[in-house]
């Protein structure tokens, strides 16, 4: 059978792009930036949750099968398929479980200090729940999983009801546990 | 119970905006980037032809839809077709009401078995009818980028109706 075979165009960047030294034209395209906003309901637990980050503290809730608080909070043990019977307040201080060294924003632009995510698990919730969030005030050199941080808050009049109403977690420093 | 009814404080209607910033490219691939180079350039409106079934492609396409066929066979046809269908749109993307209401019709080509997607003006809707005859209106040259919209509408042939 007669193979068909097609000319193909791998389109680089530079394609895009009036070149100087070139007089091959850019291609032609079109742009389009859609319109994508988007309301994503809270629900009623991450909704007061998020309140109450406004007012500069963190919540969880108590599962009464399991006995564990849960940080973010929700409104069922994932665990146990029951639902969470009552509020905790919870430390704003906790311990690095996990991070990572970040030379990249989510767009790909190049970052000369790291931004550096990590899991902390929440003084006060059960072990091994933890929030993601962002360290800093620290050597990137310097972390380690173990490392004991607490909250650096945004002033109350910054605060929007929002997981950045945190600034980032920073090193606690040994004479202040 | 309603929705209204179970939300009696505020946290318990909270919800998270955002906004996922997106941006897109679309580029005409070889037969398009030819169809809209030979408009800019010259004002041409040309289309791909498969002689073994007998179509011939508007906007054109690098292989026939029937018969899978590479096509190398291009032709230039005459700006003229005929309205096939058409709607008046009040509104944007957005859903925001447009300043002035636009015409849009698919309009088939005549000398071709395709056509386009376009606005028709210099006429009222109440005086257009499928099968109406009508013309390119194309942008000045030096003004034309290779776009769809160096057409700036169709209109009735001949003029204004």
């Amino acid at each position: 059978m007669e193979e068909l075979v097609y000319d193909s165009v791998y389109l680089r960047r530079e394609d895009f792009e009036e070149r100087p030294d070139s007089t091959q034209e850019p291609v032609l395209f079109e742009t389009w930036d859609p319109n994508a906003q988007y309301a994503w309901d809270a629900g009623v637990a991450i909704g007061r949750y998020l309140q109450d980050l406004k007012a500069g503290r963190l919540i969880g809730r108590h599962c009464p099968e399991c006995d564990r608080v849960l940080i973010p909070p929700r409104m069922f043990c994932e665990s146990c398929f029951c639902a969470t019977d009552h509020w905790v307040p919870l430390e704003d201080t906790g311990t690095v479980l996990t991070f990572s060294r970040c030379y990249v924003t989510w767009d790909m632009v190049y970052l000369e200090d790291p931004m550096m995510p990590a899991v902390i698990e929440i003084d006060g919730a059960a072990p091994g729940m933890g929030i993601m969030h962002l360290l800093g005030d620290v050597d990137p050199d310097a972390l380690e999983i173990g490392m004991r941080v607490e909250a650096v808050w945004k002033p109350p009049t910054d605060r929007t009801g929002a997981i950045t109403d945190i600034a980032y977690f920073r090193p606690l420093e040994p004479a202040e546990e | 119970m309603s929705l209204l009814d179970r939300i009696q404080h505020l946290d318990d209607a909270l919800s998270w905006k955002g906004d996922m910033p997106t941006q897109g490219r679309y580029t005409a691939g070889i037969a398009g980037e030819r169809f809209f180079r030979a408009i800019k350039e010259d004002g041409q409106f040309l289309a791909t032809v498969c002689l073994d079934c007998d179509i011939t492609y508007m906007p054109p396409r690098l292989y026939c839809e029937q018969c899978f066929a590479h096509l190398d066979e291009w032709v230039e046809v005459a700006p003229a077709g005929h309205v096939h269908t058409f709607t008046v749109v009040h509104r944007d993307l957005d859903e925001q009401m447009l300043p002035e209401p636009r015409i849009v019709a698919f309009v088939v080509l005549d000398e071709t078995d395709g056509g386009l997607v376009h606005y028709l003006d210099e006429v009222e809707p109440d005086e257009i009818y499928l099968g109406m005859a009508v013309e390119p209106v194309l942008k000045e040259k030096e003004q034309r980028q290779g776009s769809i919209n160096d057409i700036k509408y169709f209109r009735p042939a001949g003029g204004t109706a």
